[in-house]
């Protein structure tokens, strides 16, 4: 359906979720569009928390668990699936866990495909996350595709960074080594109930210790909800920590030049696609898009 | 880029069709949601809305269809989505005609090769601005 730029804005401030939906497809399409409609509209500060791990550890029935715990709260969703590399085609599966909340007034959930991205996030990851401040709520969490060691982008989006692990995620080994371990804020071991989750706690404990780090480590279990309580008090603490001493304003700040970095990367991307490699070689093609760059800027 | 809601209202809980045409639209390059089995019609119309989707895929086996697809429409209308409906699923013809009056795109019974709905849903498409 055609909306006019000012029928979305006012849709939006009039809280109407259709409009809002079609700002999310403009990031989708349209980033310079929706960053230019996001800047006409008032932002209410929301707690951005990611919610990373590998495929299959549960990061959307967390979700779903939390969800089934905040009804006094507005709580926006950004769920992330891949894209074929192939086909550009995508299975967005991940609302699935979330669907008992899909009449829920005061939750937003909307689904992403990577389309192309790698890193585990989609292309218009920071424009969501603007978007769904200007629509007023509380926190938004965002789920990255299920994640490899390396896949650490989150950590520049997210106010707050989740590792999800799985009991039988492997040895103390796979938790010395870097990337993914590295950028939690919280780790949650989920799927408690799994006699080998224990273990794997107070490995990551030890670890933790040996490196000083003093990083909470909650045990939950997404269908009986056990632990969720707690890792919701966390949260919050931490998100009012955050905008008193002044750590969340730095973040922010480091986002932002995170945010244009993003945005020129694609420009660039979309310029490679524009060469035609048939008579050049490796050098000739970085100066022919060196020159392009150029030309654009 | 096409954005397709495969959604399973009512009862039955075989879904094996849902998700192969799920599967399949996928393989055409669209980016397909499925809601999973047992929503209510209310469930499907919302996040056909929150998701922005060009097209909601109904599965349904039970016999349930008319009372269910027309209640769809009916809360899509009322939300003013012009969303195209596509229906799958057990549908003795005379229902599929009156369902198509309704506004249901296209109905498919048992046997459709799976290309056709493919090439039907890409044509609707073909001339719009999406």
């Amino acid at each position: 359906m055609q909306m006019s730029e000012s029928q979305i804005l006012d849709g939006i401030r009039s809280g109407n979720r259709k409009y809002f939906a079609k700002l999310l497809s403009i990031c989708e399409d349209d980033p310079a569009k929706a960053n230019h409609l996001i800047s006409n509209l008032e932002k209410h500060t929301a707690h951005l928390i990611g919610i990373t791990g590998s495929p299959g550890v549960g990061k959307s029935s967390i979700i779903n668990a939390i969800l089934d715990k905040s009804d006094d709260k507005r709580l926006g969703i950004i769920a992330i699936d891949p894209s074929s590399p192939f086909t550009g085609g995508a299975l967005l599966g991940d609302r699935i866990r979330m669907q008992s909340h899909a009449t829920s007034k005061n939750f937003f959930i909307r689904s992403f495909a990577s389309r192309g991205t790698v890193g585990g996030l989609s292309p218009s990851i920071f424009e969501a996350c603007d978007a769904f401040e200007t629509f007023g709520v509380d926190s938004v969490f965002i789920e990255t595709v299920g994640v490899g060691q390396s896949d650490v982008e989150i950590a520049n989006v997210a106010d707050t960074v989740i590792v999800l692990l799985s009991p039988d995620g492997g040895d103390e080994i796979q938790m010395m080594k870097a990337g993914l371990m590295e950028i939690a804020d919280i780790f949650v071991i989920n799927k408690s109930d799994n006699p080998l989750s224990k273990g794997l706690f107070s490995k990551l404990k030890n670890i933790l210790e040996m490196s000083k780090k003093d990083i909470p480590i909650f045990l939950t279990n997404s269908i009986t909800g056990d632990g969720i309580d707690n890792l919701i008090k966390t949260l919050e603490k931490r998100f009012s920590l955050m905008l008193e001493n002044g750590s969340l304003a730095e973040k922010r700040k480091k986002r932002v030049v995170k945010h244009a970095q993003a945005i020129l990367r694609k420009k660039i991307d979309r310029i490679f696609e524009t060469i035609n490699a048939d008579r050049l070689n490796i050098e000739e093609i970085e100066k022919e898009a060196i020159r392009k760059i150029c030309n654009k800027l | 880029m096409i954005k397709v809601l495969v959604a399973k209202p009512g009862l039955d809980g075989h879904d094996r069709g849902a998700k192969i045409i799920a599967r399949a639209l996928r393989d055409a390059g669209m980016e397909v949601i499925y809601t999973g089995i047992r929503q209510t019609p209310e469930q499907i119309v919302q996040t056909a809305i929150d998701e922005d989707v060009d097209v909601v895929g109904i599965s349904i086996l039970s016999g349930a269809h008319m009372k269910l697809v027309p209640r769809i429409l009916e809360l899509l209308k009322n939300n003013n989505s012009d969303v195209a409906v596509f229906v799958g699923g057990i549908i003795p013809e005379e229902d599929a005609m009156e369902l198509k009056k309704s506004g249901v795109v296209e109905v498919y019974g048992p046997g459709t090769p799976i290309s056709e709905v493919v090439e039907r849903i890409k044509g609707y498409f073909e001339h719009a601005n999406v």
